[in-house]
């Protein structure tokens, strides 16, 4: 798997994003919802940074669920 | 939650046959996809029970959603009477899938694999494609949501591919 994108690949990339061309898987997930802006800035990091970024975002839910519950505890259930 | 790098590093260091799969996967290719275990698909052989038997013996593992009371034991004869397991470990929840549906086997899921370093290891990770079939096959929404995405970056890298 490729470290890390080339600049001129990425810049490729950007250009299929900001112009998709019609009937394209592109074009397809943007009408569906998708920010392509969000993927393709994570397109400019290696795989262990994406990872690192998962574990994160995963820390950071535990602590807002754990944040959550003592809230509800503290509250006798109510949200 | 899981801890990757344990989980990944134990794996390697005892030379386990494995593929990570499912949402760790995605997040590696690039998504923003978030998840809340670790799954990967693993080589039935005798010799890589032993071997998964020994990278996670440290971490406590019992079957997810049953009693605590409820006796398990963690050996290859465990592992033999079954092809995927769901687990609770001490450093959080790893699925271990014997075959995944859309893709096949643990050989072909290797075959569906590429290279990614990480935490200093060389690990196989399923492929753009292969991870399109697995969720096309396992056709919950969850899986189908992030499809759009999966298909338009399968698009954006084999169209703009430099070799």
């Amino acid at each position: 798997m490729t470290e890390k994108l080339s600049e001129e690949r990425l810049e490729k990339i950007r250009q299929l994003i900001m112009n998709p061309r019609p009937g394209s898987k592109v074009a397809a997930a943007k009408e569906f919802g998708i920010d392509l802006t969000l993927t393709f800035g994570q397109l400019r990091k290696t795989p262990q940074q994406r990872l690192d970024d998962l574990q994160s975002a995963m820390r950071g839910l535990e602590e807002f669920a754990r944040a959550g519950a003592e809230w509800r505890k503290r509250n006798n259930g109510r949200i | 939650m899981v801890e990757f790098e344990p989980a990944i590093k134990s794996l390697t260091a005892k030379e386990v046959d494995f593929v990570i799969i499912g949402g760790v996967a995605i997040s590696v290719h690039s998504t923003g996809y978030v998840t809340r275990d670790l799954d990967f698909c693993y080589l039935q052989t005798t010799e890589n029970l032993k071997r998964i038997v020994s990278a996670f013996a440290h971490f406590n593992p019992r079957l997810r959603g049953f009693p605590e009371d409820l006796p398990f034991i963690w050996d290859e004869r465990t592992l033999q009477s079954g092809t995927n397991f769901t687990l609770k470990t001490t450093i959080g929840d790893i699925d271990l899938l014997g075959e995944v549906a859309g893709v096949g086997d643990y050989q072909a899921v290797k075959k569906e694999s590429i290279i990614a370093r990480l935490y200093d290891c060389d690990v196989r990770v399923l492929t753009l494609e292969g991870l399109i079939k697995a969720k096309r096959a396992a056709g919950r929404t969850k899986d189908l949501l992030v499809l759009p995405e999966l298909e338009a970056l399968r698009e954006m890298l084999s169209e703009t591919d430099e070799e």
